[in-house]
């Protein structure tokens, strides 16, 4: 097939731009790993290099050893963990409801999940942070991964009502029109179905709180609390020459597990979320 | 089972539901219970209290009681020209990176709903920014942006290009518009899925028809494409734009608000005055303000769809 | 269905059973457990720290102490959520500078009654000054700073410039001239990095006398006059007339422009004599560094901001923090804690203990001979002034050292914000 020569500056075009895109989004990202591996005598030349000329792990060395990380990164994963069971255990049951149920309370539910993204968290962090602080809940990881829950659920639960809707109404039917009491046919017949929806939803909360850091800054206090973004963000600023090359490695550490993740369930991803974007 | 009988009510009628299949209101309530508990508690309540606080003194302090003072805040608010301030930032930086995002991510879903190589590539790195936590966004462009050892200032010297000394994220003059590139590309992702996905929904018969009418590409974009995206352009801008405004993690990271307030949006603002001097009546009244923008978007975008609708 | 849901909300019941049960600490009714947040943060002080908490613990069977680290640079706003959130620890370390805020909301504990009079009698009177709001003593002076030159002897030796000696220390046009003829070829003569400029500036304006707050009719007030003036405009005129402080690092924190000094690129640096430390451990080696005695203006005095330990007014064991204080204060401990991070211990006698033998250029007794030049400053003692200090000064001092604002304008934004928040 002869392509006409303008479908080929077409092609070409289109190549160039996909280029830049590629560019502009994996270049800030390929210079962290750069100086993710780069020496601190190397680090303060003033004509820094692509390619880190005496490449070195000792940074990664650094980050793992020193400054905590190992130990806030145990607790984000604590945090997060529970944040992702307790959403999805809690969730589910709702998401069922908003999914089938075409009555008042699920107009409410659906319409406080689109609110809820509003409103700046400033208005609900000074009354919960007093709130909590009554329950003694203020720099615990309990409390925090109550809040977790809470802040999440609302793109959860539009995630899973989107799954449960994708399941027709009929296999419900038939199965319960046998006989079958409710909470068996959502045994075995929905629980299957929704798996891979359920995981999805589970790991992508585990992803955001994983990520999360206001919520965190306000409501942990000491550092044996600490969550990963946090150390990460004191790390920054500290007092004392920058250590870039240790920074970065731990950057690149921190994000390591979201990114894995988030890689894993990216197709399914999008096509969960895609009837809740284009139907708006 | 190879025949359906006919569906008898064995379980009691939901109000609304289908026979069968519908819940009852009391069954449909046990289910929401675990959630809804939560949410009011954490979520419902701090908000509705939030909201109060704006009409309060209420401040940190030893002992200190909270007294209602109606709208004093806000007539405080109005001369604070760090209020105004703050909403003129938040505002400017809500735009621009919206109106940018979308154009970047517009194309960006053209070029990966066609069938290219390598575009299993773009997508994947897409979604990067979505994955990372906003501290790691941060220290990414606190890096690139570096002034004696950073890429950007080397790749300006290499290329004799002016600008290759100035230290961006502490310039008075750069320091907004470098946080709207990061901005940029913190928010690419949620918006080129939502219009990835609004192109691949549009149907492919109306693209051929055009084109075997004549049509060219551009002309296509222009009378198909666009036309068919509208509801979901109105709708991931009006969330992009309620989201920017509302940011906090990824500034705060970057520059603290500064220099001297060039980049402090309303949430900064907010956070300094809550979290550092202690003035949560004032803080929880500029949250109120900023629920009084978000809300005219809101309301400017459903009377859009209002409109649309009839 | 009702199964699932009474078996989910006992799941979720017991869980924060356990989580409360875990949260209380087992009361051990003969220990009197204590809390101690601390900033230090460079590694010596952080030793020092460690081991004047240990030696007490052991020594100290019945009062056990746990050191809780805060990061440098956010110490205040995390004083304020543990305050507000009641999770304060008992023993805080601040500095004057900053207390007045915490003091005015009731955060703080007063000292006076509490003082042993032996630790009183240990620090001078101007000193406790420093600390003193209303007649209540709000925390314990423990270490000053001042802001001193240092410079690149080599590269001022191969200009011929001879350094400044306690006797006869370099004026600040003087220091403007070296600066001058130090920037040549590329160099400058100064790298300052001004990106928290306030206090340095409010620091050094002793030097002329500028005391930015005065008490008029029993009201403080704002006074932007050439005392005040006096340092900014020094250093406005030092970046855009003399060109002789370099432009791109005016944004950077002051030690971050520590590694252009090391290389060469300016001849001195403006900094923290604490910093002697930074040098000496992140400096290349045989790097000839030398840290000067205090510039002079009118005269060489600088604001006494000295660094405080405090009780909270939240805490039950107000007696027993006070005893441990009084032991981490004592001369040869406070002696350790003020070497570990190259302060002036606020008590004389562990001013004596501490030796510094370094082969640099006076260090030590440059630093030393800063103590009779402490003056007491308005400004520590005001409860606005942290607000003020964050909100107000330090973004109207950058804009001015950015060239974007006037002189007359910095005061203007001074002297308004001043009224807005302290009336």
């Amino acid at each position: 097939m002869i392509v006409s020569p303008r479908r080929k500056t077409a092609r070409t075009a289109q190549y160039v731009a996909l280029g830049c895109y590629l560019v502009f989004l994996g270049f800030p990202l390929l210079w962290m790993l750069s100086v993710s591996f780069k020496g601190p005598r190397e680090l303060v030349e003033l004509h820094p290099h692509l390619i880190p000329s005496q490449a070195t792990l000792q940074n990664y060395r650094d980050a793992l050893t020193q400054n905590d990380l190992p130990h806030s990164a145990w607790n984000s994963t604590k945090v997060a963990t529970a944040t992702a069971i307790l959403t999805t255990l809690v969730g589910l049951p709702a998401a069922y409801v908003l999914a089938r149920q075409k009555g008042l309370i699920a107009r409410l539910g659906l319409g406080w999940i689109l609110l809820s993204q509003m409103f700046p968290l400033v208005l609900i962090i000074i009354p919960l942070f007093l709130l909590l602080r009554q329950l003694h809940l203020t720099n615990s990881h309990i409390g925090l991964v109550f809040v977790y829950m809470v802040w999440t659920l609302p793109f959860i639960l539009w995630m899973l009502q989107s799954y449960v809707r994708g399941i027709p109404r009929d296999l419900e039917e038939a199965a319960m029109v046998d006989g079958a009491g409710r909470l068996y046919v959502l045994r075995t017949v929905i629980a299957p179905l929704l798996a891979p929806g359920v995981v999805v939803t589970a790991l992508f909360a585990f992803i955001t709180s994983w990520n999360e850091f206001f919520l965190a800054l306000v409501l942990l206090q000491t550092p044996d609390k600490t969550t990963l973004p946090l150390r990460l963000a004191q790390f920054v600023g500290i007092e004392g020459i920058p250590r870039l090359g240790p920074l970065a490695a731990s950057a690149l550490l921190a994000t390591l597990p979201s990114l894995l993740l988030f890689t894993i369930i990216q197709r399914w991803l999008t096509r969960g979320l895609l009837s809740g974007a284009v139907k708006g | 089972m190879t025949t359906v009988p006919e569906p008898q009510p064995l379980l009691r009628l939901g109000r609304r539901g289908r026979a069968g299949v519908g819940l009852s209101s009391r069954e449909a309530l046990f289910l929401l219970v675990p959630a809804m508990v939560p949410i009011l508690i954490l979520s419902v309540a701090p908000l509705v209290r939030g909201i109060y606080l704006g009409f309060t003194d209420s401040r940190a302090g030893f002992g200190v009681k909270t007294h209602f003072i109606g709208i004093d805040n806000f007539r405080m608010l109005l001369h604070d020209n760090l209020f105004i301030n703050s909403f003129k930032i938040g505002l400017i930086w809500a735009a621009s990176v919206t109106a940018i995002q979308f154009c970047l991510a517009l194309g960006l879903a053209l070029l990966l709903s066609q069938p290219i190589r390598g575009r299993w590539l773009a997508r994947s790195l897409a979604l990067v920014p979505w994955a990372m936590p906003s501290v790691v966004v941060g220290i990414m462009w606190k890096l690139f942006f570096q002034p004696q050892a950073g890429v950007l200032n080397e790749l300006l010297y290499r290329g004799h290009l002016p600008g290759s000394n100035i230290d961006w994220l502490s310039s008075f003059s750069w320091a907004l518009p470098a946080i709207i590139l990061v901005g940029v590309w913190a928010g690419m992702p949620q918006t080129t899925v939502a219009l990835l996905a609004g192109v691949q929904g549009i149907r492919d018969e109306l693209h051929e028809a055009a084109a075997v009418d004549g049509a060219t590409t551009l002309q296509r974009f222009w009378t198909i494409t666009l036309p068919q995206l509208r509801p979901v352009i109105v709708a991931i801008t009006t969330l992009d734009f309620i989201w920017n405004f509302n940011s906090f993690g990824l500034v705060y990271v970057l520059t603290q608000g500064g220099p001297g307030h060039q980049t402090e949006l309303p949430m900064l603002f907010a956070y300094n005055e809550a979290f550092k001097y202690g003035a949560f009546g004032y803080a929880s009244a500029l949250g109120d303000a900023m629920v009084v923008v978000i809300a005219f978007v809101l309301g400017f975008y459903l009377w859009g769809r209002l409109k649309e609708a009839s | 269905m009702r199964r699932l849901l009474t078996l989910s909300t006992a799941v979720v019941l017991c869980a924060a059973l356990a989580a409360a049960a875990a949260q209380a600490v087992p009361r051990k009714h003969s220990v009197v457990n204590l809390t101690f947040a601390t900033y230090v943060w460079q590694p010596t002080t952080v030793a020092a720290t460690k081991q004047i908490v240990d030696s007490w613990n052991k020594s100290h069977a019945g009062i056990q102490v746990q050191i809780l680290p805060v990061d440098v640079n956010s110490v205040h706003d995390k004083l304020l959520t543990n305050f507000v959130g009641g999770t304060a620890a008992d023993i805080v370390h601040d500095e004057a500078a900053d207390i007045g805020g915490f003091s005015q909301q009731g955060y703080l504990a007063n000292l006076s009654p509490l003082i042993p009079k032996s630790l009183k009698a240990e620090i001078p009177k101007s000193v406790w000054d420093t600390v003193n709001l209303g007649s209540k003593i709000m925390g314990v002076p423990i270490m000053l700073q001042t802001y001193n030159v240092f410079a690149n002897m080599d590269l001022l030796k191969a200009a011929g410039v001879k350094a400044p000696t306690i006797a006869s220390p370099w004026t600040w046009t003087k220091f403007r001239q070296v600066a001058k003829q130090l920037t040549t070829g590329g160099n400058y003569g100064v790298c300052w990095g001004l990106r928290s400029p306030t206090a340095t500036i409010q620091t050094l304006a002793l030097n002329f006398g500028g005391q930015f707050n005065y008490l008029q009719n029993g009201k403080w007030t704002f006074k932007w006059g050439a005392g005040e003036q006096a340092i900014p405009k020094i250093m406005h005129d030092m970046i855009y007339v003399d060109h002789s402080i370099d432009t791109a690092a005016i944004g950077l924190s002051g030690s971050a422009v520590l590694p252009a000094f090391f290389g060469g690129k300016c001849a001195m640096t403006v900094q923290g004599n604490y910093q002697a430390q930074g040098m000496i451990q992140q400096g290349p080696k045989g790097f000839n560094w030398a840290l000067f005695p205090p510039l002079k203006g009118q005269s060489q005095n600088q604001a006494a901001n000295p660094q405080t330990y405090s009780i909270s007014q939240q805490s039950q064991h107000k007696a027993e923090a006070m005893q441990f204080i009084a032991y981490a204060l004592n001369a040869q401990n406070m002696a350790k804690l003020a070497a570990g991070d190259w302060l002036i211990p606020a008590a004389p006698a562990a001013g004596k203990i501490v030796i510094r033998s370094t082969k640099h250029y006076g260090s030590w007794k440059n630093a030393i001979s800063a103590v009779p030049y402490f003056r007491k400053a308005n400004w520590v003692s005001i409860a606005a002034y942290p607000q003020w200090k964050a909100e107000i000064a330090t973004p109207a001092f950058r804009s001015y050292l950015a060239d974007k604002i006037s002189l007359d304008e910095l005061g203007k934004q001074l002297s308004d914000g001043w009224t807005k928040i302290h009336g």
